[in-house]
C-alpha cells in the first residue's frame, strides 16, 4: 500500500513568526513539525504493519528547511518513512489553502504515478522482450530504486515468488504474469493519504479535505476523506477502510473505498496489527528507506501557475485587527473604589458625585481622594466587593 | 449568470430533532453581515423531514430558507452534503456562506470552498462588512471582513475579493443568538437532491452523550493554566492543590449561588500533561482557539497568561478575574478583575468572599 503522510514545517515559537505582508516567511524562522503530525505518522506506521506497502512524506515549502526536520522520522528501522518528496518553488509561496492543496494534490497524483509506472515498465518488458535477462535487469533497476514491491521483484532470499521470479523460471505464462502486474498496479492506485487534523500555524484544518477535493478532480473518481478519525481498520485486501470519527454529539463509522483520505484525531491510538498478515506485508513492502529528498518544482508537478503562490490563493490576509479595548478594571487590592454610597459633594468649589458603591475615582483631585480615603469613604477594592460584584 | 452573486447563506446543523446553537449563532451573525449588506438571509437546512426547524430558522433570522429534503441526507454523510451544497451554491451564487467552526461545518465549507473555488477563512471570531482597496487588486466595495487568529499572537483581517461567494467558519461562541421572534416571517424553499453513487458511506452512527464539562452551557468557567504549578515564592506546587482549590470554589459558586460551574484549562497545561493532574483534567477541559469557546457570566483564569489562543476562547465572558503572578501577564490587561499574587493565596481568598469555608 502506498502512504502519502502530510507534513508541515511551522514555526517553533508562533509569537517570533515572521511574517510579510500577513504571509509567512518560513525561510526566516526556525520550522519545527507541525505537532498534529505525529498522529498522522502513527497511523502511516500502522498501515505498514497492517497491510504492508511504503509511507512517503510529502511536504511543501522550502526544502533547505525541511529537509532536516524530517529526518528524524527516517531513523527508525522499520517504521517512519521511507521516503520525502518535497514540493517547493517560489511560484507556491504565499499560497493560501486552496492553492495549498491544489499543489499538494498535484504532489499526491504524482506520487500515484510515480509507483505506477515502474510496474508498468515491468510488464512492458515482459510483453516486449518475453523470458530474457532484460526484464530481470528492469526490474532489478526499479526494485534497487525502491519502486516495485517485493511481491513483482525481490531481492530478498526469503522470497523466491515474486512476480519476476516466476516469470522468468517459466513457472507463469506471460498472461498470468501480465495479470498479476495489472492487479498490482491496482493495488498502488488505493493508496491512503494521512495528515494531521489541522497545523499548528494555520489552525484551519482545512488543506486535509481540500487535498482530498484537489485529488478527485485530478483523478476524475471522488477521493472519500474522514476528519478527526480516532480509529480505523483496512480490510484484508486493503481495498476499504472503515474510520471512527466524533462530529459533534455523534461518534460515526465511515466505510470507504479506497483510495482515501484520513486526518487524525489526537485521540488516535494505532491498533496492534495481527501477527497472521506478515508473508502479505511482506510481499506489498518495497526495497527499503531512501535518504535522498526528492525535490519536486511546479513545473514537476505539471501545475497550472495561476493556481499557485498569491495568484492562486482566493484569500488576502490584510492589516491586524485591535483586539479590543481593555474594560474598565478593578484590580484587587489596589485599585481606589468608593467603600459605600457617598452624597454629591463640593471640593475646591467643584461639585461631585453622588457615587454608588463600587464606583471607581477616577477623575477625582488627588486632595478629595485622600479626603475620602481617610474618612473610610474610598479604599482599594477588596474580595468583598469582587463577591458581590460577580455575583450581580 | 450576469447578475450579481447576493444573499448571505448560512448552513444550519441540527442535533436530535433541534437546530444546534451553533446554528443559531451563525444565523444572528449572517443577519448583522446582511443588514449592512442590505441583503437576505438564507438558511441551508440538509437532511430529512425537517419542516419545523425551517420554521424554527425563520423565527431566529432566516429570510428564507432552503430546505433540501432526501432520505440520502440522514444520517450525515460528508460526501452527499458536499455535493447537495455545491449543486445549491453554483445555481444561485451567494455573496457570503458561513458555516460553524466545529467538525461538521469544517468538513463541508473546506471541499465546497476548493470545488467553487473560492476563498475559505476559518475559525472566524469576528465579521464585518468593509470596503477595500489593494493597490494591485483594485478598490472593492461592501467586502466581508473575515477576523482570525493569526499565528497565535493577533488578529488578523481576512478578505477574499475576487471569489464568490466569500466564505467563512465562524467560531462557536463569537455571536449571540437572537431571541426567538415569532412575528417573523420568511420563505422555506424545498430543494430535491438526487446522491450519485459515492465511494463511501456510513455504516454506524452512534449518538453520544452531551460533553462532558460542559463548559459552553456553564454560568461559571474557572481555568487553570500553566501557573498552578509553583507558588509565589516560586517553588514547586502539586498542581492538585490548585484543582482542590479551584474546586472548593466551584463547590461554593453551584450550592451556595446556583451557578453552573466548570472547570477549564489552557492550552499550556494541557500540553504540558502534568502527571499529577492526569485523569483530572484533560482535553475536554480546553478553554480556546483549540478547545472551547465559552462566554460564561464569571471566568475565573488561575495562573494563565492569556495568550491571544485563549483570549479567544474567552474573551466574550461578561466578567473576567484573572489572578496571576506576573504583573505583565497579558490577561491582566483585559480582565475586568486583575488579581497580582501568588494563586496559592489568592484563589481561596476569593472563595472565602463568596461564601465559602475559608480555607485560607
Amino acid at each position: 500500500m502506498l502512504v502519502v503522510v502530510l507534513l508541515k514545517g511551522v514555526p517553533a515559537r508562533t509569537t517570533q513568526a515572521v511574517t510579510v505582508g500577513g504571509v509567512l516567511n518560513r525561510e526566516a524562522m526556525d520550522l519545527v513539525l507541525n505537532p498534529h503530525d505525529a498522529k498522522a505518522v502513527e497511523a502511516a506506521d500502522y498501515l505498514k504493519r497492517r497491510v504492508g506497502g511504503k509511507a512517503v512524506a510529502l511536504s511543501m515549502g522550502p526544502d533547505m528547511k525541511l529537509v532536516p526536520l524530517m529526518k528524524p522520522l527516517f531513523d527508525a528501522e522499520v517504521l517512519g518513512i521511507d521516503e520525502e518528496y518535497v514540493l517547493s518553488d517560489r511560484k507556491m509561496a504565499g499560497s493560501d489553502t486552496l492553492a495549498t492543496s491544489y499543489a499538494v494534490a498535484l504532489g499526491v497524483k504524482k506520487l500515484v504515478e510515480r509507483h505506477m509506472a515502474p510496474i508498468e515498465e515491468v510488464a512492458k518488458a515482459i510483453r516486449t522482450t518475453g523470458y530474457s535477462d532484460s526484464v530481470r535487469a528492469k526490474a532489478a533497476e526499479l526494485y534497487s530504486a525502491n519502486l516495485l514491491p517485493n511481491r513483482v521483484y525481490t531481492e530478498l532470499p526469503s522470497i523466491r515468488d515474486s512476480i519476476v521470479h516466476r516469470f522468468l523460471d517459466g513457472r507463469i505464462t506471460t498472461e498470468t504474469a501480465l495479470a498479476e502486474l495489472a492487479a498490482e498496479k491496482e493495488r498502488v492506485s488505493k493508496f491512503v493519504v494521512v495528515a494531521g487534523i489541522k497545523t499548528t500555524d494555520g489552525e484551519t484544518g482545512s488543506v486535509g479535505p481540500q487535498v482530498a477535493e484537489g485529488v478527485s478532480e485530478l483523478l476524475g473518481r471522488v477521493l472519500p476523506h474522514a476528519t478527526y478519525v480516532e480509529d480505523f481498520e483496512v480490510d484484508p485486501e486493503a481495498s476499504t477502510m472503515v474510520s471512527e470519527r466524533k462530529i459533534g454529539y455523534l461518534s460515526q463509522k465511515l466505510e470507504m473505498q479506497l483510495p482515501a483520505l484520513l486526518t487524525i484525531s489526537t485521540e488516535y491510538r494505532p491498533r496492534s496489527a495481527p501477527a497472521a498478515t506478515q508473508d502479505q506485508v511482506r510481499a506489498n513492502s518495497y526495497r527499503g528507506k531512501v535518504f535522498q529528498a526528492f525535490k519536486w518544482t511546479a513545473d514537476d508537478l505539471g501545475a497550472d501557475s495561476k493556481r499557485l503562490g498569491l495568484v492562486g490563493s482566493p484569500t488576502i490576509v490584510g492589516a491586524g485587527v485591535d483586539v479590543g479595548k481593555p474594560p474598565v478594571q478593578k484590580a484587587v487590592g489596589s485599585t481606589l473604589v468608593f467603600l459605600k454610597a457617598t452624597d454629591p459633594f463640593d471640593f475646591e468649589g467643584k461639585k461631585f458625585g453622588p457615587f454608588a458603591q463600587g464606583d471607581l475615582t477616577t477623575g477625582l483631585p488627588e486632595g478629595a481622594v485622600s479626603t475620602l480615603k481617610s474618612g473610610g469613604a474610598v479604599g482599594a477594592f477588596g474580595y468583598e466587593m469582587l463577591a458581590e460584584e460577580l455575583l450581580a | 449568470m450576469s447578475e450579481e452573486p447576493t444573499g448571505v447563506w448560512v448552513y444550519l446543523q441540527h442535533t436530535r430533532s433541534k437546530l444546534t446553537g451553533d446554528s443559531l449563532e451563525l444565523l444572528a451573525a449572517g443577519r448583522a453581515v446582511a443588514e449592512k449588506l442590505g441583503q437576505e438571509v438564507t438558511g441551508v437546512l440538509l437532511g430529512s423531514g425537517l419542516s419545523d426547524l425551517a420554521n424554527t430558522a425563520v423565527l431566529h433570522g432566516a429570510d428564507l430558507v432552503l430546505l433540501v429534503d432526501s432520505p440520502a441526507l440522514e444520517p450525515y454523510f460528508n460526501l452527499a452534503y458536499v455535493d447537495a451544497i455545491y449543486g445549491l451554491v453554483r445555481e444561485r451564487r451567494p455573496y457570503v456562506f458561513l458555516f460553524a467552526a466545529n467538525e461538521v461545518g469544517k468538513d463541508i465549507a473546506a471541499r465546497v470552498a476548493f470545488k467553487v473555488p473560492t476563498g475559505l477563512a476559518t475559525d472566524n471570531v469576528q465579521l464585518a462588512v468593509e470596503d477595500y482597496n489593494n493597490p494591485a487588486l483594485g478598490q472593492f466595495k461592501n467586502l466581508l471582513i473575515q477576523v482570525r487568529p493569526d499565528f497565535g499572537t493577533r488578529l488578523a483581517r481576512i478578505y477574499t475579493p475576487r471569489h464568490r461567494p466569500q466564505m467563512a467558519t465562524v467560531r462557536p461562541g463569537s455571536f449571540s443568538p437572537l431571541p426567538e421572534d415569532t412575528t417573523r416571517m420568511g420563505k422555506i424553499e424545498k430543494v430535491g437532491f438526487q446522491p450519485p453513487a459515492y465511494p463511501a458511506r456510513v455504516t454506524e452512527v452512534v449518538e453520544l452523550p452531551p460533553p462532558v464539562p460542559d463548559l459552553a452551557g456553564a454560568d461559571v468557567v474557572i481555568s487553570l493554566g500553566l501557573g498552578v504549578l509553583k507558588d509565589g515564592s516560586g517553588k514547586p506546587r502539586d498542581p492538585r492543590e490548585a484543582y482542590q482549590y479551584a474546586m472548593e470554589l466551584k463547590g461554593v459558586l453551584e450550592q451556595k449561588h446556583k451557578l453552573k460551574t466548570e472547570i477549564g484549562a489552557s492550552r499550556a497545561l494541557i500540553y504540558a500533561e502534568v502527571k499529577a493532574l492526569e485523569g483530572v483534567i484533560g482535553r475536554s477541559n480546553q478553554v480556546g482557539q483549540t478547545g472551547t469557546t465559552v462566554k460564561p457570566k464569571v471566568y475565573i483564569a488561575v495562573g494563565i497568561s492569556g495568550a491571544l489562543q485563549h483570549r479567544v476562547g474567552m474573551q466574550n465572558s461578561s466578567k473576567i478575574v484573572a489572578i496571576n503572578l506576573d504583573p505583565e501577564a497579558p490577561i491582566l490587561k483585559f480582565a475586568h478583575y486583575p488579581i497580582v499574587g501568588d494563586l496559592y493565596e489568592e484563589l481561596p481568598k476569593l472563595t472565602k468572599a463568596l461564601g465559602g469555608g475559608g480555607v485560607a
